[in-house]
């Protein structure tokens, strides 16, 4: 790919992602799925985990924080090409030269950008109505991994969203999907309390390896060598889920080209 | 009494139709998606934080207060939806100009959602015992269920409120899902209600489900009926208050909207 191939990429994801940040802005549901029910898994599970002395707070702010990047990933990023087909867009969207990944990409890095939210939610929470210590154990490493947790939900999104668009029947358990991943991903309890065979469905799963990565560097629990394994999982997942997402988007696009049922339900 | 028969035909034909209406988009694989999958994890992941908050011994508390709080499910979102349906429908000028009695109308809506809000919860105590060892030997299982019968009426009320709110407003699932949510923290399902301060307590005993997760909970142990009757009674009049408000709610609707000429205003 030539460099200006690269940057006329670059600006048309920039640009859905500036559209995404202005469209989900007042969003009574965006507004919920990043700001409120965050808050109230943060508030249950303070009472649960951090007045019963089984969790500190910032581990309840990072989990919580992180239910809100999944659900907001999860509804907004799994509809991301669904939407552009309810307002009519989608044609535009295919027929236009740029490779719709990439414009599906700039979303999902707005949903996700924007989910962090929840997590500075959740921490202003738990400073302000619990008055809990909330001090980041590895301030670098923990940024780092911030970093390499917005790459794994991004890339993550750009599977599900054809996935979604490819199968209805999959879009059904959408709503069901939400407490799973919470679950796999061990966000607010490990995963050592699930069946043992469901632990390799959390290795390949980029929000398990970013959820491992943040609580380990706010509580200062994991060497810097599981630090790095937990970022270069992410890294490997997140090219994984590239190659992946290119190759479902160029069956649900040619299956709906091949069907003329671009615009269809 | 002609007029009796004819109410309670309403009801019922109420009841039955918006049910159906319901199922014109709500496919059988989302009924399994909605009613079965999610009730499913959403249990397994407040028991299994509750578990690791508390011991495995207290694995109960959680699942019972979890599987009654699927009640909300049909109670909540059910509930709203057939009655602010009729708006996004656009039946609501056809549904004001009958000479209908309102209040068959109005609580036919909530029916069939406390019947199938039963049978969730139902399932929901069953996935308990096949998957997290609920133990249901000493429970009393007739008055468990008179219990679920009371608590989905009561939710349905609250419902039956937020539906009318509905019809009014146009952030609908915003408000269904932050009732459903916070129900989750008020209700005792996952917090004993005694361990929240004292002004979130009063919020909790005025909020349906609260007073039947605590009389389940008590049967399950093996209680009698009559020793959580205050309990259920008390849920029993919650409900009605929520009905009659959800129904004042609806006649001053219909009045403002007749008057204003926006019935289907959004």
């Amino acid at each position: 790919m030539s460099a200006s191939v690269w940057r006329r990429n670059a600006r048309v994801a920039l640009a859905a992602f500036e559209v995404t940040l202005r469209m989900n802005a007042p969003d009574p549901f965006v507004l919920f799925t990043i700001l409120v029910q965050p808050l109230i898994v943060a508030v249950m599970a303070m009472w649960m985990l951090v007045e019963r002395g089984a969790a500190n707070a910032l581990f309840v702010v990072i989990g919580s924080g992180m239910t809100g990047l999944w659900s907001a990933l999860l509804f907004m990023g799994g509809n991301s090409i669904n939407w552009e087909r309810w307002t009519g867009t989608l044609e535009l969207m295919v027929g236009q030269p740029t490779p719709v990944s990439v414009i599906i990409f700039g979303k999902n890095l707005a949903i996700v950008t924007q989910s962090l939210l929840s997590m500075v939610v959740s921490y202003i929470f738990a400073a302000l109505i619990f008055r809990q210590s909330l001090a980041i154990q590895q301030p670098l490493l923990f940024a780092i991994s911030l970093v390499f947790t917005v790459i794994a939900y991004v890339t993550f999104g750009l599977v599900i969203a054809p996935v979604f668009l490819l199968s209805r029947t999959v879009q059904q358990f959408q709503n069901a999907m939400e407490f799973p991943i919470y679950m796999l991903c061990g966000f607010l309890f490990p995963i050592a309390l699930l069946p043992g065979w469901t632990t390799p469905l959390s290795y390949i799963l980029g929000p398990y390896w970013a959820a491992r990565a943040l609580h380990g560097t706010t509580t200062g629990s994991a060497t810097f060598a599981e630090v790095a394994l937990c970022w270069g999982m992410m890294v490997l997942l997140a090219l994984a889920y590239l190659v992946l997402s290119q190759w479902l988007t160029r069956i649900v696009l040619h299956k709906a080209r091949a069907d003329a049922s671009l615009r269809l339900e | 009494m002609r007029a009796l028969a004819i109410n309670i035909r309403l009801f019922l034909q109420g009841a039955l139709l918006s049910y159906v209406a319901l199922f014109g988009w709500l496919r059988p694989v989302t009924y399994l998606a909605s009613k079965v999958f999610m009730p499913l994890a959403q249990i397994l992941f407040w028991t299994l934080l509750g578990t690791f908050a508390t011991g495995r011994e207290n694995a109960s508390f959680f699942i019972i207060g979890n599987a009654i709080q699927l009640a909300a499910v049909n109670g909540i979102y059910g509930v709203t939806m057939s009655v602010g349906g009729d708006r996004w429908a656009g039946t609501l000028p056809y549904l004001f100009g009958t000479p209908a009695n309102r209040l068959a109308m109005f609580s036919g809506r909530a029916f069939m959602h406390v019947i199938d809000g039963m049978f969730g919860v139902v399932l929901g105590l069953l996935w308990g015992v096949l998957l997290l060892g609920l133990d249901l030997s000493q429970a009393n299982l007739a008055g468990l269920a008179f219990a679920i019968l009371i608590t989905t009426f009561s939710t349905s009320g609250l419902g039956l409120l937020l539906g009318c709110v509905g019809l009014v407003s146009i952030e609908t699932m915003f408000i269904n899902n932050a009732a459903y949510f916070g129900l989750m923290i008020f209700s005792g399902a996952n917090i004993p209600v005694s361990s929240l301060p004292g002004w979130m307590q009063v919020i909790s005993w005025a909020l349906p489900l609260t007073r039947g997760i605590a009389a389940s909970r008590a049967l399950i142990d093996g209680a009698s009926l009559i020793s959580v009757m205050p309990l259920l009674a008390g849920e029993v009049v919650l409900g009605g208050v929520y009905i009659m408000l959800g129904y004042s709610l609806f006649r001053r609707v219909e009045r403002q909207a007749k008057r204003s000429g926006k019935l289907e205003g959004f």
